[in-house]
């Protein structure tokens, strides 16, 4: 807004208050979960809150190995705990791990799935197109929520309850993905890909090495979203995973908090360690989850 | 006529390979959404259990006891009452802040801290419901940072605010969660919808001698009415889906009865409880609360486009 340069109004003041209060207020649970993951809970309940961790308030920790043998607290304490769980099983990378193996097969079956019914539906002319448009669209009014018994019901019936096919199969594809491809591949110059057909490329192959290369921004917006619906999923692998090492890190962190030996500082060391990859994935793709995807992608909730 | 029919054929070929293109989704959309939306309503009808595999039909009793039963304590009634005050304790401060906060960022000089502020802003969003809820379990803590903050807002000390023990607060500490984890998202979606105002406007509006307070209710907030409604249908529609921060909120200790959530009652009556007919039926329930919702979306997003 260049006609304002130069005046800081009493207006622009208060802008300034507020945004910046509202700043404190978006980071500071963020800022504690940093600091309190490194504390004993002593400190972390001390009053008032003191955000620098601090060897002072060390105590020894009891290892769960019912020796009872007290180790002394470094600063990696709760880390060692929040990997180690409670019981000294290494579960939480078990856990750690089929969340990737999930999330990756889901976002990259999305892409493929999504691209492949998008092109079809945006390049091709067929009876029954407009049918079949609205048809996947009509699913985007079908909450998960409201279909997840019957889901759990299909699952069961397959055999694929607490198995990867159970957690992965009933996500790999979401309507959403398919009309963001649609819309993006509507604008795609078809004299591309007539001009490969005159060279002789199959309608297959142009989809893979023409069409497909060519929608990257979509793609890693795409690739994004649902591999971090996936990475919060907690509803779904409630109903599927049953056993330990099947659990995904939702899973993980809502036991581990359940769990009586469960100190404050080894869950915010748990709730740190899995947010680690959705972090990394922010900061270096940040664009693509402020950008344009945004509009639509709240209609998956 | 040879030349016609070649045309044909290709023509023929080509909408062969459109329709198997789409034939994975279409299958698959199928077996994990419509079938499983007619499934529901078709349990809904019966008394199925998760243990026994014979299941009766007994029509609409289901529902009449969803509305007219306590069911054990945590009835119909109760949820529909928790998710509404959820959502409308939720979406309203979201979409008011997230559209003064989407107005002010607007005004800022600089695009770096434009840029900053909504990353800032959206970086909640990053984490996971869970961890979200794990972080204000300790937060909300007697002993924790927010009755420590909350004391120094009201000039007391030592004031415990029972964040997770009484009804009330139990229920605005679920919407402080909700609130704190989307807002950048919707701070996003405004920004969008503001930054496709044509600037000219602005300026023929400065032109004539309005001021800033004026050029928002003239000018920016008749514009961006369709972004408000549509934002805020998709902020209900959100609301009404709640379930990670309940269910976490409930596992670490606090009192289900207060905030237990439509979604919330459907897995505890479907899955834990094995009543899987009953709970169906609150599915579909959800489902007809949401498809209005989705209705009404829809006839926004069409009808109220605003021509610049």
């Amino acid at each position: 807004m260049n006609k304002f340069i130069g005046k800081h109004t009493v207006g622009e003041i208060i802008i300034w208050i507020f945004l910046i209060l509202v700043l404190l207020f978006t980071l500071t649970p963020i800022i504690f979960m940093f600091t309190a993951s490194f504390m004993d809970p002593r400190q972390i309940l001390s009053m008032p809150y003191s955000w620098i961790p601090s060897t002072k308030f060390f105590t020894p920790v009891t290892l769960n190995d019912c020796t009872g043998t007290t180790i002394p607290r470094t600063f990696l304490t709760n880390f060692h705990k929040a990997i180690y769980g409670n019981n000294n099983n290494v579960i939480f990378l078990r856990n750690l791990l089929n969340s990737l193996i999930v999330a990756i097969s889901c976002s990259v079956s999305t892409v493929l799935l999504g691209s492949l019914c998008g092109y079809g539906l945006a390049k091709f002319r067929f009876k029954g197109r407009t049918f079949v448009f609205m048809a996947i669209m009509a699913t985007m009014m079908i909450p998960f929520e409201a279909i997840m018994i019957p889901l759990y019901m299909v699952t069961s019936s397959l055999k694929m309850i607490d198995s990867y096919r159970g957690l992965i199969i009933p996500f790999l594809v979401s309507a959403f993905g398919v009309f963001q491809m649609r819309q993006y591949l509507l604008t795609f110059p078809s004299e591309y890909l007539d001009a490969s057909r005159v060279d002789g490329l199959g309608e297959f192959k142009i989809y893979w090495k023409i069409v497909l290369p060519n929608c990257t921004p979509v793609i890693a917006t795409l690739g994004i979203l649902s591999f971090r619906n996936q990475w919060d999923n907690l509803l779904w692998p409630l109903l599927v995973s049953q056993r330990e090492k099947m659990k995904t890190i939702p899973l993980y962190i809502t036991k581990f908090s359940e769990e009586k030996q469960t100190d404050e500082g080894a869950l915010m060391a748990v709730a740190l360690l899995a947010s680690i990859p959705m972090f990394i994935l922010f900061f270096t793709l940040s664009r693509y989850f402020l950008g344009g995807a945004a509009v639509y992608e709240s209609r998956k909730g | 006529m040879k030349n016609k029919n070649k045309t044909f054929s290709i023509e023929r070929k080509q909408a062969r390979w459109g329709f198997s293109f789409t034939l994975p989704c279409l299958l698959f959309f199928s077996v994990f959404s419509f079938y499983p939306i007619v499934n529901a309503f078709f349990t809904s009808l019966t008394n199925r259990m998760a243990v026994q595999r014979t299941s009766e039909f007994i029509g609409f009793d289901n529902y009449i006891y969803l509305f007219t039963k306590s069911n054990g304590g945590f009835s119909l009634m109760n949820s529909m009452r928790a998710t509404l005050t959820f959502t409308i304790g939720t979406f309203i401060p979201m979409v008011v802040i997230s559209l003064i906060l989407a107005v002010f960022l607007m005004q800022l000089r600089h695009p770096k801290s434009k840029q900053f502020f909504q990353l800032a802003y959206y970086t909640p969003a990053v984490l996971s419901s869970v961890v979200a809820a794990a972080i204000w379990l300790i937060l909300f803590d007697p002993r924790g940072l927010f009755n420590q903050f909350a004391n120094t807002l009201t000039f007391q000390s030592g004031h415990d605010f029972l964040w997770l023990v009484n009804n009330e607060m139990l229920q605005a500490s679920t919407m402080i969660v909700y609130f704190w984890k989307y807002i950048g998202y919707f701070v996003i979606l405004f920004i969008t919808g503001l930054a496709a105002i044509p600037p000219a406007i602005y300026e023929a509006a400065t032109v004539d001698g309005s001021n800033r307070w004026k050029t928002f209710w003239r000018i920016t907030l008749p514009l961006l009415k369709p972004t408000v409604v549509l934002v805020s249908i998709m902020a209900m529609l959100q609301c009404l889906k709640t379930f990670s921060t309940q269910y976490m909120f409930h596992q670490g200790g606090a009192a289900r009865q207060p905030i237990d959530v439509i979604t919330m009652n459907i897995y505890f009556t479907g899955i834990r409880n094995g009543r899987l007919g009953r709970a169906s039926a609150m599915s579909i329930i959800l489902f007809i609360i949401m498809l209005i919702l989705t209705y009404f979306q829809f006839a926004v997003s069409k009808s109220d486009d605003v021509e610049y």
